[in-house]
C-alpha cells in the first residue's frame, strides 16, 4: 500500500462554505456546527428530494430520488462510493478525510430510510481508513452497521457496477451484461450507491430543509457544489462554491493564470473557453457544451502545449481501459496514437475523428464514449494549435503537465 | 426483440456480419456495428440464427431495452411506507 498525503487536501470556499463548515471537528464539533441529524422515513425523504432535487455528485449526475424509487424488494444496502478514480479529484477524500460525520450521517440517513441496516463505505485511497475509523469510533449506535472497503484506484473502479463487482470480491471492472445495482448489487441484494459528496449534502439538506438548502444556488440547481481546481493556478485545492458561481470567481480564488482554456468535468467531460461569466453549475457548463461531471476544473495556462497535453491524456485514457471490450481496447490505443501522430504533425484530423466515431456506445461501460467526448471536443477547440503543429510539428511550447495523469499526494 | 452485444465476450470473430450483411457491419479491428433500422426490419428467425452462431455466446436477444432505461417508469412505485420495512 502506498502513503497517500490524505490530510493535506487544501479545502477553501467562495461564499460561507456548507459542507466545509466544521473542518477537522470530532463528532461533539460536527453536531454542534450542523445540528443533530433527523430521522427521515422514505416518504418524507423522497419529499424533501422532490423539493430539492438532489443530483448524483459522481460524474453522471443521476437523481438521488430516483434511485431511491427504483429500489428492487429485500432490505436494501447502503454504499458510500469513494472510490475517486479521476486523478486530479480530491473532492470526496477531502470530505472523508476532514469531514467525515458529515458523510457517515447521510449515509445513515438514507439507510434508516429505505429499511437498510448495513453501509459499505467503499475508499480507494487506503489512507482514509485512519480517519474513517476514528469517526466511526466516535459515534453511538445509530441501528446502522458501516463497514470499511478498500478498492482498486484506478479509473473504471468508481463505475456504480464495477464498484459492486469489487465489493463482491470480484474484479473492479464493469460486468458485460447490464444489471441494475438497485436490483442487484451486493450480495445480490438491492443497493443504493451514493456519491461521497452526494450524501455530504443529504446530511446538509436533511437539517436545513428545501428553504434553508436554496438559500444559496440557482433556483434550479440549490445549494453548493464541490470543485477540484488544478492547472496553471497558484492555489490548487477543493473548493466549496454556490453553484452558479461564475468561472471568473474561482479563478480569482485559486489565482489561475490567464488561461487558454479550461477543461471541466475531468476526463470524462469537455474543454471550453475560459469565459468569466460561465456559470459553474450542470446547467451552465451543459449548456456551453460541457460538464460538471465530478467537479474537476482545469485551467489550462498560455505558457504549456495543450495538444501535448490533450496526447498524453489520451495515452493515459487509453491505459485506464479495463482491456474487456474491443473497440474500447483497440480503439483508445489508436486513437492515442494518431492524436501523437496529429502533434507531431504527421496525420490529419480526419483521419483521427473516423476511428473516434466508431467508439462510442460499443462497451460494457461510458468509458470508450467519456473518453471521445473528452478528445473531440479538446481537438475541437485546439484548432490554431493544430494548424501549427502541422505546419511546424510543433507549437514551440512543451507539455508542462496541468493535466495531471498520476497522483503525487492529491495532485 | 432487440440484439444486444456483451462486449465482454466479444471476440470479433465476424460470424454474425457475415451472416446478416446487410444490417451487421464490422469496424477497423473486426467488432460488429450494428444498424439498429435495418436489424428492426429482419425477422425475428434471422436475429435468432445470428445468436446461435455466435461462437463466443457474445448475442442475446432481449425483449425490452432495459440499458438505458427511465428508470421511474422502470416500476410502478409501490405503498411500501405503510408498512415497515420488511426484515430477513
Amino acid at each position: 500500500m502506498t502513503a497517500v498525503l490524505t490530510n493535506t487536501v487544501p479545502v477553501g470556499y467562495v461564499g460561507a462554505p456548507r459542507l466545509m463548515r466544521t473542518l477537522d471537528a470530532d463528532l461533539t464539533g460536527h453536531l454542534a456546527g450542523h445540528g443533530t441529524l433527523p430521522a427521515l422515513s422514505r416518504d418524507a425523504l423522497l419529499a424533501l428530494l422532490d423539493a430539492a432535487p438532489l443530483a448524483g455528485r459522481g460524474g453522471a449526475g443521476f437523481p438521488l430520488a430516483t434511485k431511491i424509487r427504483a429500489l428492487g424488494r429485500g432490505e436494501p444496502i447502503v454504499v458510500v462510493n469513494g472510490a475517486e478514480g479521476e486523478p486530479v479529484s480530491a473532492k470526496d477524500r477531502a470530505l472523508l478525510s476532514r469531514v467525515p460525520h458529515l458523510v457517515l450521517d447521510g449515509a445513515q440517513l438514507l439507510a434508516t430510510a429505505v429499511g437498510g441496516r448495513r453501509v459499505l463505505v467503499a475508499v480507494s485511497d487506503p489512507g482514509l481508513l485512519g480517519p474513517l475509523k476514528q469517526a466511526l469510533a466516535e459515534r453511538p449506535d445509530a441501528g446502522v452497521r458501516f463497514e470499511l472497503r478498500t478498492v482498486p484506484d484506478r479509473f473504471v473502479a468508481g463505475e456504480a457496477r464495477a464498484l459492486v463487482s469489487a465489493l463482491n470480491g470480484g474484479s473492479a471492472v464493469p460486468p458485460g451484461r447490464r444489471v441494475l445495482p438497485t436490483d442487484r448489487g451486493v450480495d445480490g441484494r438491492p443497493t443504493l450507491l451514493g456519491n461521497t459528496e452526494t450524501l455530504a449534502q443529504l446530511a446538509v439538506l436533511a437539517r436545513t430543509g428545501r428553504a434553508g438548502f436554496g438559500s444559496t444556488g440557482t433556483p434550479a440547481e440549490p445549494g453548493t457544489t464541490l470543485l477540484t481546481v488544478t492547472g496553471a493556478v497558484a492555489s490548487p485545492g477543493v473548493l466549496e462554491v454556490p453553484l452558479g458561481t461564475p468561472l471568473g470567481t474561482v479563478a480569482q480564488a485559486v489565482g489561475a493564470e490567464p488561461a487558454q482554456t479550461v477543461v471541466v468535468g475531468g476526463y470524462h467531460g469537455a474543454w471550453l473557453r475560459p469565459a468569466p461569466t460561465l456559470p459553474i453549475s450542470r446547467a451552465g457548463l451543459t449548456a456551453a457544451g460541457g460538464t460538471l461531471g465530478a467537479g474537476v476544473l482545469i485551467f489550462v495556462g498560455r505558457q504549456t502545449c495543450a495538444l501535448a497535453e490533450l496526447t498524453r491524456v489520451a495515452h493515459w485514457l487509453a491505459g485506464e481501459s479495463a482491456k474487456q471490450c474491443g473497440p474500447c481496447s483497440f480503439g483508445l490505443p489508436a486513437l492515442a496514437a494518431e492524436l501523437a501522430r496529429l502533434t507531431a504533425g504527421r496525420a490529419a484530423k480526419r483521419e483521427l475523428l473516423r476511428t473516434a466515431n466508431q467508439l462510442p456506445g460499443r462497451g460494457a461501460c461510458a468509458h470508450p464514449d467519456g473518453a471521445v467526448r473528452f478528445l473531440r471536443s479538446g481537438l475541437a477547440l485546439l484548432t490554431e494549435e493544430a494548424q501549427l503543429h502541422g505546419a511546424y510539428g510543433s507549437c514551440r511550447r512543451t507539455d508542462l503537465g496541468q493535466l495531471a495523469t498520476t497522483r503525487t499526494g492529491w495532485r | 426483440m432487440r440484439l444486444e452485444i456483451d462486449w465482454t465476450r466479444c471476440a470479433g470473430h465476424g460470424l454474425c456480419a457475415a451472416l446478416l450483411p446487410q444490417a451487421i457491419g464490422r469496424d477497423d479491428w473486426g467488432y460488429p456495428i450494428l444498424d439498429r433500422a435495418r436489424l428492426d426490419r429482419l425477422p425475428a428467425a434471422d436475429l435468432k440464427r445470428v445468436v446461435s452462431c455466435c461462437p463466443a455466446l457474445a448475442l442475446r436477444l432481449e425483449k425490452s431495452r432495459l440499458e438505458k432505461p427511465r428508470p421511474e417508469k422502470l416500476r410502478p412505485e409501490k405503498p411500501r411506507s405503510e408498512k415497515a420495512p420488511q426484515p430477513r
